[in-house]
Parts: structure tokens; sequence; C-alpha cells
């Protein structure tokens, strides 16, 4: 009898405790405004007013806000996806955030054919119809694809080698970045925990391109590791925390390369790489900085003097480096925040090329691709 | 508000135990009505105004049936007036819309649509609040005077948003006097504990398999795929729905209440008939009282009695939601239900136990298909696929199988009583050492899967 009364007792304070503890917790520690973990800015205490409450806009933002400034948050995400993986689960995240699959000791990114794919390679013809310029075409497959045999055993992926067939047809010069990557996918040619290429990946990319030029490309350049503890985008739509963070590499020194920013109000200049970027959560910025409208890359011992645009989405950022080896100028924008018709742009800029550098996966959802064909 | 979800737990809870418990008896009903009326307002502020309405309605009617006593007519009328009122409410926000758009779609008229969402719960507790009158006129329950206490039947937070659905007599003499105590409490936080791990751990968990499936394309599906597909619906709605009865439950014992068990192993049933007494219980109970008893039941002509069972099954239909599927779903059983009495039961005793078992989960696997698709297209193809009208198997349906096999060995072993069982036969010193443990396995669990909260599904907005 006495261990009955003693245990219920054991039984409602593990009760009590358990939820009294974390509710007075959540009240008493201050609110974070960003989630370096997650890359993403979480909700604070919403304001109250009557309309809110009754648009129930109140009562869900409040409700957001307690889940996103709940104690040990990180450590609850984390507790969550091991427990899902031991019991059989692969795939995280969600439609929203993008499925990642857990694959042994890396992420990859599932890739879902979206609507507009068909009409986006139509405005890659029209922009070829469009302009004088030779339009080169370097499409990335992703890691879902070089890397399908590593998915979990008939995990679904979109087809993006069926896609680069019809790339092929619209009539701008196809740069064979996706046989290349085939060639050399033992080697570490995407980031393990972002979905980007890493810069031995986009140095094959690279190397692709001078071949479609029929120029020699430069040969890879000495490695200089720059971090070791990168967590990247797929580490934080995943919850998947205990895989070993990737290391960042380069290979060009960027020595007298000036790189101008556009962010769309302010200009200003920097080198090939910012070093600062390495210390916060997004090291991936280490490139060229991060998404911006418009770059402009000057390099004075370029093996040529010629201009290239750039029409890109954030893969070229560690493609940059190799191509300032072969143009003077380069102009990078991201259709995104430039939106502006690409055929014009290049006759003003006076470009003697155009390179289009997407993902199967960005291109073929990207909503501003319909620029290339104004 | 809902049970698995943060606020309610770190904040809606801890308050309302502590402030009930501190209470003086004599304020605690008044201090349960007002925290209820906080915890519906919290999604919909404005239908606040139903409760207010609700109660006001059926106290009055209480209070006429009881002063008509003596005049029968008069009290008949009452409790017509107030069955009236509340299937009035029901009708106005569940079912007009569908009604005049369905009426318009045959006729090309433009009758007027509300578009008003509709109040959680609201086919829960007019129900529940129907029971009131006709109790208190069949002298089953005394009448109520205080409206405050009655105000606490209607709202009452733990079953008021997804059931089990309470018959006034089953809680008159509880509305005024209730055992509390350390045992009920705990006994209480346990079966709290077994509800949450229901919902959060079990449903939640298999309910983005049903959806990844019901997403598919006919050429994707495949026929393992498709009863895949509808084994992860049974098994969310059953943990999902039995899981919120538990915590509901759980709940009401924590402030001293005893409601009564809603699901019984429903997927272990040999037959339809069966799984109907086991399966949502406080629905079937009430409509067997309240409208099939009246209506004759089973003793009348059989003409009348098949009748009967089309009316109940029809309206059982479509209080699961306003649309053609659930009264097709509806339909489909009252048919199950007439075959079996009429005469498939006899020859199904004789089949051996697997074979009923099989032949039971196959209607019910066909009926939640029924239940859950709401395009009548794409119920066509889902069901075309389930008999053979795709390819049998593909590597993506073996995936699923395989990323979900450990998941869905748990659940079947947790539609059985098994593991209650198991516990049963534990020695009680066991248990009250084991319990506190796995009260804390459970609470850590759940609060790492709400805090990232991406797949928190509330399956009964269309109830």
């Amino acid at each position: 009898m006495k261990l009955r009364k003693t245990m219920q007792i054991v039984t409602a304070a593990v009760f009590c405790i358990f939820l009294y503890g974390f509710g007075i917790a959540h009240i008493l520690l201050p609110d974070e405004t960003f989630s370096p973990v997650e890359n993403r800015y979480l909700q604070t205490m919403p304001t109250f007013s009557w309309q809110g409450l009754k648009d129930g806009d109140y009562t869900a933002d409040l409700e957001t806000y307690l889940e996103d400034q709940f104690p040990l948050r990180d450590g609850w995400i984390g507790l969550k996806t091991r427990y899902e993986y031991l019991l059989g689960k692969r795939e995280f995240g969600d439609e929203s955030r993008g499925i990642v699959y857990v694959c042994g000791d890396k992420l990859i990114s599932k890739v879902q054919k979206n609507d507009r794919a068909d009409q986006n390679v139509n405005y890659l013809s029209q922009l070829v119809e469009k302009t004088d310029i030779p339009v080169y075409v370097a499409m990335i497959p992703t890691a879902a694809e070089i890397w399908r045999d590593q998915l979990p055993e008939g995990a679904e992926s979109m087809d993006q080698w069926a896609y680069l067939e019809q790339v092929k047809d619209t009539g701008a010069i196809y740069v064979d970045v996706g046989g290349l990557l085939a060639e050399h996918s033992d080697e570490s040619i995407f980031y393990r925990t972002d979905h980007h290429w890493t810069s031995l990946g986009a140095y094959y990319g690279y190397a692709a391109f001078m071949e479609a030029l029929g120029v020699t490309p430069e040969a890879l350049g000495e490695k200089t590791t720059v971090s070791t503890d990168f967590n990247g985008t797929l580490y934080s739509t995943s919850g998947v925390h205990w895989l070993t963070p990737d290391e960042i590499d380069t290979y060009v020194s960027g020595e007298g390369v000036t790189v101008t920013v556009n962010d769309g109000q302010t200009e200003s200049t920097h080198g090939l790489y910012v070093e600062e970027n390495l210390i916060g959560k997004d090291k991936y910025t280490y490139f060229m900085g991060g998404n911006n409208p418009l770059y402009i890359i000057e390099n004075p011992n370029a093996a040529t003097d010629e201009t290239l645009l750039v029409v890109r989405d954030s893969y070229a950022d560690s493609l940059a480096p190799f191509l300032s080896q072969q143009y003077g100028t380069i102009y990078m924008i991201d259709l995104r925040y430039y939106r502006t018709p690409v055929a014009d742009y290049a006759a003003s800029i006076g470009a003697d090329a155009i390179l289009v550098n997407y993902s199967v996966e960005n291109f073929q959802k990207d909503d501003n691709i319909i620029f290339m064909g104004q | 508000m809902v049970f698995s979800s943060l606020p309610f737990l770190f904040f809606y809870l801890t308050v309302v135990l502590l402030v009930y418990k501190l209470s003086p008896l004599k304020l605690r009903n008044l201090f349960l009505f007002l925290a209820s009326l906080f915890f519906y307002a919290w999604g919909e502020p404005v239908y606040i105004v139903i409760m207010f309405l609700s109660t006001a309605i059926d106290y009055t009617h209480g209070m006429l049936v009881e002063k008509w006593r003596a005049n029968d007519k008069k009290a008949r009328m009452a409790v017509a007036s107030s069955v009236f009122f509340n299937l009035a409410i029901l009708f106005f926000f569940k079912y007009w819309d569908f009604l005049m758009g369905s009426i318009n779609a045959i006729t090309g008229w433009s009758l007027p649509l509300f578009g008003i969402p509709l109040p959680i719960g609201i086919s829960f507790y007019t129900f529940q609040t129907m029971s009131y009158t006709i109790d208190v006129y069949r002298q089953d329950a005394p009448v109520q005077k205080n409206i405050i206490t009655f105000g606490t039947f209607v709202t009452l937070f733990p079953q008021l948003i997804a059931g089990p659905i309470i018959q006034y007599k089953s809680v008159a003499e509880q509305l005024m006097h209730r055992e509390e105590g350390l045992g009920k409490f705990v006994s209480g936080v346990e079966r709290f504990s077994v509800g949450l791990a229901k919902k959060v751990l079990l449903a939640n968990a298999i309910g983005s398999m049903w959806d990844a499936f019901l997403a598919m394309s006919g050429e994707e599906l495949t026929v393992v795929g498709a009863w895949l597909g509808l084994a992860a619906y049974a098994f969310q709605i059953y943990f999902d729905f039995s899981g919120y009865s538990d915590m509901a439950v759980g709940l009401g014992r924590m402030i001293g209440f005893e409601f009564m068990e809603n699901f019984n192993y429903p997927y272990i049933s040999k037959s339809i008939v069966e799984f109907w007494k086991r399966w949502h219980i406080s629905l079937t109970n009430w409509f067997r009282e309240y409208l099939y008893f009246p209506l004759g039941g089973s003793r009348c002509s059989k003409g009348k009695w098949i009748r009967n069972i089309l009316i109940v099954w029809v309206l059982t239909g479509i209080w699961h939601g306003a649309g053609w599927n659930f009264l097709l779903w509806g339909l489909y059983y009252a048919v199950w239900m007439l075959a079996e009495r009429l005469f498939l039961g006899k020859y199904l005793e004789k089949l051996p136990a697997a074979v009923q078992h099989v032949y039971t989960m196959v209607i019910v696997l066909i009926g939640w298909c029924l239940f859950a698709v709401e395009d009548m297209g794409h119920l066509g193809r889902y069901l075309a696929a389930c008999f053979g009208g795709a390819q049998f198997i593909s590597a993506n349906t073996l995936y699923y199988l395989r990323t979900y096999l450990p998941m869905l060995v748990i659940l079947v072993v947790a539609s059985t009583p098994a593991v209650k069982k198991l516990w049963n036969r534990q020695k009680e010193n066991v248990r009250l050492v084991v319990s506190p443990v796995l009260v804390l396995g459970v609470l850590i669990l759940c609060t790492a899967c709400l805090v990232d909260a991406s797949y928190n599904p509330f399956l009964y907005f269309r109830f």
C-alpha cells in the first residue's frame, strides 16, 4: 500500500514537473529572433489586436511562437529526427521546405517536377532566337540524379536526364556538365549536408564549359580548405544533425580579382571570397557573398578580355572563381532579384557570350525564367 | 485548441489544473465553464456565441419539460422544440452549403451559400445537448436548475471537440458531486499519456504515408500500394480518434469525471456488426437510444426494420461530414449490416476465425476509402487500383513498405489487446514503478514531435 501511494505521487510529480517546468522555463527564457541551426527567422511574441483575435491570426501566431521559442528547441528536433530514423524513416523535411533523403553519410534533396518545367525550356529557346550572342547552357543535374544509386532503394526523384534531353533541343550550345559529373561521381562533387556542388564539382562544370568553347581548361589548382564545420541547408531542413560537417575548399586564389556587388541599392566591392561569412551559419555564401541581383567580376590577369554574362542560380557562386580565370569581365545576374529581359541586357553590356547556369532543380521551378523569353 | 499541442499541454492544462484544484468546490463548475469557453474560443472566438446560445436554449427547454411534466403533450412539444433548435444549428453550419450547393448544381438555380467555416466539434456538442432534454423528459435524469452547472455540461472541454459523445444522464450526478483524489488523478495522467502517445507517436507517424498514397496519380499507384495506403489511413484514424477519446477520458479523471469508453479494439472484429460495437461506441449508442429505438428498432415488421437501419446509417454517414462520399459510406455500412443480419452472418460464423477477420478488414478498408477520398473521380481510380487496375507493385511501393515497416508492426500490435494484456499480467509493484517512467518517456517523445510540428493534423474538422 505504501509503495502504491509513493509511486502514485511519483507519477503525478513527473507529469506536473515536466509540464510546469517547461512552461515556466518558456516564459523565463529570453526569445531568439534567428535560428542558426534551422537557418530561418523565428516567430517572436505576436502583438495583440482584436482584429487578429477575430481572424484567428493572433492565436495561430501565438502557437507558432510557442513552438519556435520552446526551450531546447534544437535538441527536441534532433531527438525527433533520430527517433523517426530509428523507426525506419528515411525522408525528412516537408513539401514547403523540401524533402530530404538520408543516404548513409549524406543528405540528398528530392527533386520534384514542377508544372513550370516545360514552359521554362521554351523560354530558353526564345532567348536563343532573340539574341545573336552565342548562348551556352550549363544545366547541372543535382545530387539526386548523379548519386541516384545512393538514394534509399525505390525512393522517388525527378528524371533529370530526361529534362536535360529537352534542354538539348533548345538551340542553345549544350555544355555537358552532367556527363562530366557522372564520370566523377565517386568524388566529393556535392556537399553532404548542402544541396550545392562543391568547388570540385564546380571545376568539372568549368571544364565542361571550356570544352564547349574549344579551350583547354586550366588544371585544378592547389586545394585550400577554408572551413571544416559547414552544416548546409539540408542539415537545416532535415533536422538530421548527426552527420560530420562538410569542408569548404577552394582551388583558385582569386588574387587581383575584384567583385562589384549591386544589391539593388548600393554598390560595394570585395574579392571572390567573403571571409567573414565563414563565421555565420550559411557558409556557402563565402563564395561571392550570397544572393545578390548583380555581380561584376573583373580580372585583369584573365586569359581573355572578353565579357561573359552568366544568368544563374546560387550554384554559379562556386563556379565563378574558375570562370574568372578565362574572362576579363563577368556579369552575373540572378533573375529572381534582377528582373530584366536577358537578351536586351546582354546587348547593353556588350557580352561576347551568355552562359545559362542553373541546377535542373532550380531551373525547372523558377518563375522568373520568363525574362529569358522577353 | 487541440490536446496534442504545446499551448494546451504546457500552458492551458497547467493553469487550468492549478486554478481548478485551488478553487473552492462551489466555484469549480463556474471555473470549468469559463475555462472551457476559453478553450473553445481559441481557434474561432466568434463561435463562443454558439456555446452561449446552446446553453441558454437547452437550459430553457429542460425547465419547460419539467414545468409541463403533468401535460405530456406540452412536454413533448418542448422536447421537439429543443431537438429542432439543436438540429437547426447543426444544419445551418454544417449542411446548408452542401444542400444548397447540390440543389444549385442540379437545377441551375443560385440559392445563397454562406461559406462560413464549420464550428469545431459542432456535431459532437449538438448531440450531447440534444440528449439532455430527452433524458429529462424520459426521467432518466433530473432537470438541471443551475445554469452554470448546465453550461459546464455543454462546454466541458475534455470531450467538447472530438467526443466521446456524453449522454446527459451519464454525467448528471457527476456535475454536482465528483470524486477526486490522488489515485484518480494518476489514472487520468496515465490514460492521457496513452492517448497522447497514440495521437502523436502513432497516428501522426503513419498519416504521412497515407497522404503520400492519396496524392499519387493513377499511374503511380500500385495494387499493393493502394491497400497499403488504406491500411495507413485505417491506423491513422483509429489511433488519432481513439487517442483523442483516451485523452478526453484521462483529462476527465484529472478533474473528477468518469466518461464512457469510446473504442474497444475495433480492428480485431470478426464481423461488421461487431466492428460497430467496438468503433466510436458513444455515437452508435446515441443513435440507438435516441433514434433507432424510438423508430421501433428491430421490434417491428421487417420492412420497417430495414427502413430504420437505412435511416440510422445514412444519418451516421452524413454526421461525419457534409459530402456525397460520407452518405455513400453510411449506405455502404447499412447494406453490410442488413446483409449480415439477414443471411451473411449465419455463414460467416461457420468460417475459420482468420477468414472472418480478413472479411471484416477488407470491408472496413474499402469503407475508409469511401470515407477518406472525397473526390468521386479520384475515389473511382483509387478503388480500381485496389482491385487490380494498376501494376501490382513498384520499387516505390517497396520503398514505403520498407521505411514504414517497423511502424506498421507496432501499429498492428497496438491495435490488439496484446499490450494491455501484457501490462495487466505484471505484478502491481512492477506496474507502479514502470508507470512514471512510461509517462515521462511519452512526454519527452511527444514534446519532441510537437516542437517540430510539421505534421499534426486535426482530422475532425468535417465532423
